[in-house]
């Protein structure tokens, strides 16, 4: 049997496909699981749920405050500086609306919820796993996607559209500041950014912040509950999960362009 | 004659070459099988709740291969057994208390009302009393214990799977958890059935059961006491 370069790339795309396919029947049960909740279930769901908020998205607040307040503060400071030399700040709207607003505002904050919550989700389903929590509640007939899952996605996209709101309103506010240190007054800056937003650009931001929260609630749920008995399993599943997201958050950023 | 809620029928237990494992757990019995650990006998209790699929033989739980029901039938069929395994499988986020209400709240239509009136009463007829509002990390083994016991008789099954129910407590606790789990007695011997499986169980305790089998080196069952 031949092992050539055509082999063993189908072979890496077989084991991609599969992973992929695993993921869409994880995520798909897990819906499912989700209209089968009883109503003291759904309570409980939605106590963890809030909890998962607060640990995905209110302790956050303040690195995302911090991550797009200097990143939209160095870029609009830049751009009006060199901008303002060949007479074109105009621009800044469209660089504050495509760059920050609509690029790089969902996919810092989704790599900050990636790094900061995902790894947390999957190292704690991974040890719920081995320390035999996901087999005793499949003893007692609960489905482990109903109390552990379910209530990790809810939360991270949640969170994700969350903080992406306080990503680009702060993104927004600090460019304000970047530009009146600049020089630029504030109704011309106030304007630009107007004509350069359009309804279009926050249906685009809202599902983007969709798609991630997806990618961040379902990947490290999936990786973490995949461990099977052993603890060293655990640092490998957070592994994964993280490259994982980040890759499926790049991808699904790409894919947005391209059919955008 | 009612049939028997647990039947084992030519289950190999271990990869290596041994006599296939068949046992019957009669109405009203409690059964223990013991072994040392590489003998198997940590498999038995995720075969009878189809947690695990034997490699061959069948396993029958209220006369139904549980395996063979589809995911939604067959955790619904899995709370018509309780079942405490190795290690409590306590849920640590959650206090005792919750832990033992969790199945009711994922498994039943009752008012939340309903369940806390339940839980209530699981709770006192464990002893569990004020430590119900510890986590299991706070708890100590014993309590633990009759948390996870608790949560295994939520349902009132008519059957109970425990899995080294009496490692790390006390003889006393241990016999005091045994009657707890048979669920008082009728004129046929206990209300429950009770399949037990470790490596060891106090003597106490050991008095108390139908039948005690011990797994030996070569795959087959020997009857301890009778």
């Amino acid at each position: 049997m031949s092992s050539g370069p055509i082999v063993r790339i189908g072979g890496v795309a077989a084991r991609w496909l599969s992973q992929m396919g695993a993921l869409a029947r994880f995520g798909f049960g897990g819906a499912r699981a989700a209209l089968a909740l009883p109503r003291a279930g759904r309570a409980v769901v939605f106590r963890v749920t809030l909890n998962q908020i607060r640990f995905t998205a209110v302790h956050a607040i303040g690195l995302v405050v911090l991550l797009s307040g200097i990143l939209s503060f160095l870029v609009i400071s830049q751009a009006v500086r060199e901008l303002g030399q060949i007479g074109a700040t105009g621009l800044i709207g469209t660089l504050m609306v495509v760059a920050i607003v609509r690029e790089l505002g969902p996919l810092i904050t989704a790599l900050a919820i990636v790094g900061r919550s995902g790894t947390a989700i999957a190292a704690e389903l991974a040890t719920n796993k081995v320390m035999g929590e996901v087999r005793a509640l499949e003893g007692m007939g609960i489905d482990p996607r109903q109390y552990l899952v379910l209530p990790r996605f809810i939360g991270a996209v949640t969170s994700v559209f969350a903080l992406l709101v306080v990503f680009d309103v702060v993104a927004i506010f600090a460019g304000f500041a970047a530009a009146a240190i600049n020089g630029m007054t504030g109704t011309r800056y106030t304007q630009i950014v107007l004509q350069s937003l359009s309804a279009g650009d926050v249906w685009l931001t809202v599902a983007k912040a969709l798609a991630f929260g997806l990618i961040v609630g379902i990947v490290p749920s999936y990786f973490g509950i995949s461990v099977r008995r052993a603890a060293t399993e655990v640092p490998i599943a957070v592994s994964r999960a993280t490259v994982a997201s980040i890759v499926g958050v790049f991808l699904c950023s790409a894919l947005f362009v391209a059919i955008g | 004659m009612t049939a028997a809620p647990l039947v084992f029928e030519n289950v190999p237990l271990s990869a290596r070459e041994r006599a296939p494992f068949t046992l019957s757990v009669a109405p009203h019995q409690t059964v223990a099988v013991l072994g040392d650990e590489d003998s198997g006998v940590d498999r038995l209790g995720g075969y009878a709740m189809a947690l695990e699929r034997p490699r061959a033989g069948r396993v029958r739980t209220f006369d139904t291969d549980v395996e063979s029901l589809p995911e939604r039938e067959r955790l619904a069929f899995r709370r018509r057994v309780g079942y405490l395994p190795a290690g409590d499988g306590l849920l640590q986020n959650l206090s005792l208390r919750d832990n033992v209400a969790l199945p009711l709240r994922f498994g039943s239509d009752a008012t939340p009302y309903d369940i806390d009136g339940r839980v209530n009463v699981i709770l006192v007829a464990v002893r569990l009393g004020g430590a119900a509002d510890r986590r299991p990390a706070r708890a100590n083994e014993e309590e633990c214990r009759r948390a996870a016991l608790g949560r295994a008789i939520a349902f009132d099954p008519l059957l109970l799977v425990l899995e080294q129910p009496f490692d790390g407590i006390t003889a006393r606790a241990s016999a005091e958890l045994l009657e707890i789990a048979r669920g008082g007695e009728t004129a046929e011997g206990a209300r429950r059935s009770l399949l037990i499986t470790g490596q060891e169980i106090p003597s106490v305790v050991q008095r108390r059961c139908d039948k005690v089998y011990r797994l030996t080196r070569a795959g087959t069952l020997e009857l301890e006491t009778a």
